[in-house]
């Protein structure tokens, strides 16, 4: 009779990634386990060894370094395995060396039940995969799982993935009436128009209704004098999250994908981005789009907890929600423009509402305060106009108000006579910022330089981006001011990589998820942004855009993995918070993770003093 | 005179002259391990019984656990565990100790047959015990029992291992803090929470990695007489 080892199994089972393994393996594995003592300072696997087994820490810790440079590679501690590069080593000699920090018990696993453990489970041996950095993107694969539902199946895929069939073309200089055979023939709501195979226009049924039949055209009229010219277009490889925001923003209901030679691969139209899927953003935006209320727009902005659980249950990263949950407060903000320019009339001269903050970035995760502006044409003029924009900005924010877009705190708002300014003095402030960066310029900056147009003449921002992308780099003084702002908040780490708890009564024993994880890549990425003259507001397209020029190709990537990692951390912990009724909130207790996420949280945080501290010696402060 | 001779060649030999024919015969054929041995050299069996009370006169073997350990490393898949069947009824003090009662034990065989199925796993091996006292004194008369001859083999308590290392730091000696479980926890040992005959035989065999380890020091040398009873 055998008793099975239950201290034993019982704690495999508690870590990861044993917790992976089926109980037959489990028992497989007890019955080849074996275990070792150490002693406090005791090399346990020195450097070309032969080494047969896998370590597990029992009790104690253990520290590794790389052989060249003597340079600590990790702590380990309970739970925690070492000799994984000498296991994945085809001669199994040691690579780096471990010593015992502590007194310390460890299991082994034999190498050749390790390897067919890896080979038979492909979870466990994805753990091993790759180490570092590479781990973090296998643990965020690993905890997200695959984008399956159709909520992310939207989201995910590309725009050629929605274009339902190859384009139906009429040539140019067609007549409506042939235009209108094809169309009723191919059962289809849309024709292209083609120049010599090239992109003319586009021909929709309302087109037909409104300019033809409603105006009483002769049918032999040519398509080239109804049809929309230049349409909008989408690339092919776009997401199709970004068609969704175009078609909505632009109010139109085909979309012409395109290849990166011109070439039309075919049209999405509104119903497909519906069949895609019915309950979700896509639905949400269309139906504020039908909202002509307050009341109206705030019933469908309500729904967001709701699509925040149902988008971070289905598994879509932190990147994704970020923009459809600010997809949602853009299509709010147009359409109150939108009421809002019936109600005061079209504007006097061009305009445009940009968003600042979190939805500028495409970064938000909820419902909070709202952040925007206007930038007029320099045609404005205060004493004729200024009543027009003054009405206008005070309809939209008091509408997003209501919206529970509450007011922002800050006053930054086109209400507020100061941001809702010509591009002429845009242009004062922005240099004026750069150039003198007192504390209130560079709190100002960290707020207006994550900007987006979201409604109006898109024109008028780029003379702005042209000052920021050419002033900003070359100026030293701004950029080391705003190196400094961006190293106030740091992640929650000890010198040993212990985590550092709030102690302050109301959020005891907890660590700030915004404002010692998220925060600091955001304004890391904002640095990177504004020294290498990038345009993109969203925190990942300045990483990604930031490669070679500030950010050396890892610490991009790494810093890109450790951000999905707490940000996709973050938004479980709240999404749990939403689904027990309570209101989300950014403190999160360590004892809410596995043991397994505590080390790659802390693996993600030790990226962010990383390079923060490099940031840091690259800008040392005057 | 037995006490000069204990350990040696030549009363190995003689008990194994004695036990011919025996079930003890292949347990006494194996040579002893010589005392200049150095542990990484030496395959260890951990023990833990289970007894119905503290003497070998009035009580009997309920459970034996063992667990080997070779090159200095526990092998958890060389391990085993034995019921006997105690011939007087457990009594309800004992079975809360080791949680084994009289129908678990019903379909035990008894204690003789038990004993001739372990012996094989001891043989050639030296055996490790926490207060050995116990398992030499029960094991002694269940040999004696059932086959008429003595038991004896090279032992390492690992009680008195503590208890020596102890009074050489000329330290006070609170009984206590001899127990298996506060001697685990002064190595670092894990706490295990469930006790029967297996796991603290195991637990027996880590603690004397730990001491193994500790007592070797800088050097790394230890033989089986530095540590043996």
């Amino acid at each position: 009779m055998d008793i099975e080892l239950i201290e034993i199994r019982d704690f495999l089972v508690q870590h990861h990634p044993f917790d992976l393994l089926p109980d037959e393996a489990i028992e497989r594995l007890l019955s080849h386990i074996e275990s070792s003592y150490s002693r406090r300072d005791q090399v346990i696997l020195e450097v070309g060894q032969p080494c047969e087994h896998l370590y597990i820490v029992r009790t104690g810790s253990v520290e590794t370094r790389s052989p060249d440079d003597d340079q600590i590679l990790a702590r380990l501690s309970t739970g925690e395995c070492f000799g994984v590069h000498a296991m994945l080593n085809p001669d199994k000699k040691v690579v780096n060396r471990a010593t015992a920090l502590e007194d310390s018990l460890f299991y082994m696993l034999p190498a050749e039940l390790f390897e067919n453990l890896r080979r038979t489970y492909k979870q466990f041996a994805y753990f091993f995969a790759p180490l570092g950095a590479d781990r973090l993107r296998d643990a965020h694969a690993h905890g997200a799982g695959a984008d399956s539902t159709d909520q992310i199946g939207l989201i995910s895929s590309k725009a050629e993935d929605l274009v339902k069939r190859a384009p139906v073309v009429v040539e140019s200089g067609a007549s409506v009436r042939s235009a209108a055979q094809v169309m009723r023939e191919a059962n289809i709501s849309s024709v292209i128009v083609c120049d010599n195979k090239r992109l003319a226009g586009i021909l929709t049924e309302r087109d037909l209704r409104n300019r033809v039949v409603a105006d009483a055209l002769p049918v032999d009229t040519p398509v080239d004098e109804i049809m929309t010219p230049n349409p909008i277009t989408l690339d092919a490889q776009a997401l199709a999250i970004d068609a969704l925001m175009m078609m909505t923003q632009n109010n139109i209901r085909h979309l012409p994908i395109t290849r990166e030679d011109g070439q039309v691969v075919g049209v999405i139209t509104n119903s497909s981005l519906v069949q895609q899927q019915s309950t979700s953003a896509v639905y949400m935006v269309g139906d504020i789009h039908k909202r002509d209320t307050f009341e109206g727009i705030a019933q469908v902005v309500q729904r967001i907890p709701q699509l925040l659980s149902t988008l971070v249950e289905g598994g879509a990263s932190a990147h994704t929600v970020g923009h459809v949950i600010s997809s949602i407060a853009d299509a709010a903000t147009t359409r109150l423009l939108k009421l809002g320019e019936d109600k005061f009339g079209p504007p006097p001269v061009p305009y445009l509402f940009c968003v600042s903050g979190s939805q500028a970035r495409h970064e938000q995760t909820s419902v909070g305060d709202q952040d925007n502006c206007m930038v007029i044409d320099d045609a404005y003029d205060e004493v004729q106009h200024g009543e027009y924009f003054k009405q206008l900005a005070n309809y939209v924010n008091d509408g997003l108000n209501a919206c529970h877009y509450i007011y922002c705190p800050g006053d930054i708002m086109a209400r507020t006579d100061e941001w809702r300014q010509p591009v002429s003095k845009w242009k004062e402030y922005f240099t004026k910022w750069i150039e003198l960066p007192e504390p209130k310029a560079l709190m100002l900056s960290s707020i207006f330089f994550d900007l987006r147009g979201v409604w109006g003449d898109m024109n008028l921002l780029e003379p702005l981006q042209e000052i920021i992308t050419e002033k900003a780099p070359k100026n030293r003084l701004f950029i080391g001011h705003m190196v400094g702002n961006a190293l106030t908040h740091t992640p929650p780490l000890g010198f040993f990589k212990n985590f550092v708890l709030i102690h302050d009564g109301e959020h005891n024993d907890t660590f700030d998820m915004k404002h010692s994880g998220v925060v600091p890549i955001v304004d890391i990425a904002r640095i990177v942004a504004l020294e290498g003259g990038i345009i993109a507001a969203n925190t990942f397209d300045r990483l990604k855009a930031g490669e070679g020029k500030v950010l050396s190709s890892s610490g991009r990537r790494d810093l890109l993995d450790a951000y999905e990692f707490i940000a996709t951390t973050r938004l479980q912990h709240q999404v749990k918070q939403i689904l027990r009724g309570e209101a989300p909130d950014n403190f999160m207790k360590p004892e809410e993770l596995s043991h397994f996420e505590r080390n790659h949280l802390r693996d993600a945080f030790s990226v962010i003093k990383t390079i923060q501290g490099a940031l840091a010696n690259a800008h040392p402060t005057s | 005179m037995w006490q000069a001779l204990k350990g040696s060649m030549l009363r190995q030999r003689w008990l194994s002259h004695k036990a011919a024919g025996s079930p003890m015969a292949g347990f006494y054929a194996t040579p002893w391990i010589p005392r200049n041995t150095p542990v990484q050299d030496i395959e260890f069996v951990a023990v833990d019984l289970e007894t119905t009370g503290l003497s070998p006169d009035q009580h009997e073997i309920v459970s034996i656990g063992w667990c080997v350990i070779r090159n200095m490393t526990i092998i958890y898949g060389e391990r085993g565990h034995r019921l006997a069947k105690p011939e007087k009824d457990v009594t309800a003090e004992s079975a809360v100790i080791h949680t084994l009662t009289d129908d678990v034990l019903a379909d035990a065989p008894p204690l003789c047959d038990a004993i001739e199925s372990f012996l094989p796993h001891l043989a050639g091996r030296v055996l490790i015990a926490h207060h050995c006292k116990i398992e030499r004194d029960f094991l002694d008369r269940a040999c004696r029992n059932c086959f008429g001859l003595p038991f004896e083999m090279p032992i390492v308590d690992t009680m008195g291992l503590e208890i020596r290392t102890l009074m050489r730091r000329n330290g006070h000696i609170d009984p206590g803090s001899l127990r298996l479980d506060a001697l685990r926890n002064r190595y670092n040992l894990p706490r295990y929470k469930s006790h029967n005959a297996m796991l603290d035989a195991i637990a027996a065999g880590e603690l004397f990695l730990a001491q193994a380890v500790h007592r070797a020091g800088g050097t790394g040398k230890l033989v089986l007489g530095d540590i043996c009873v």
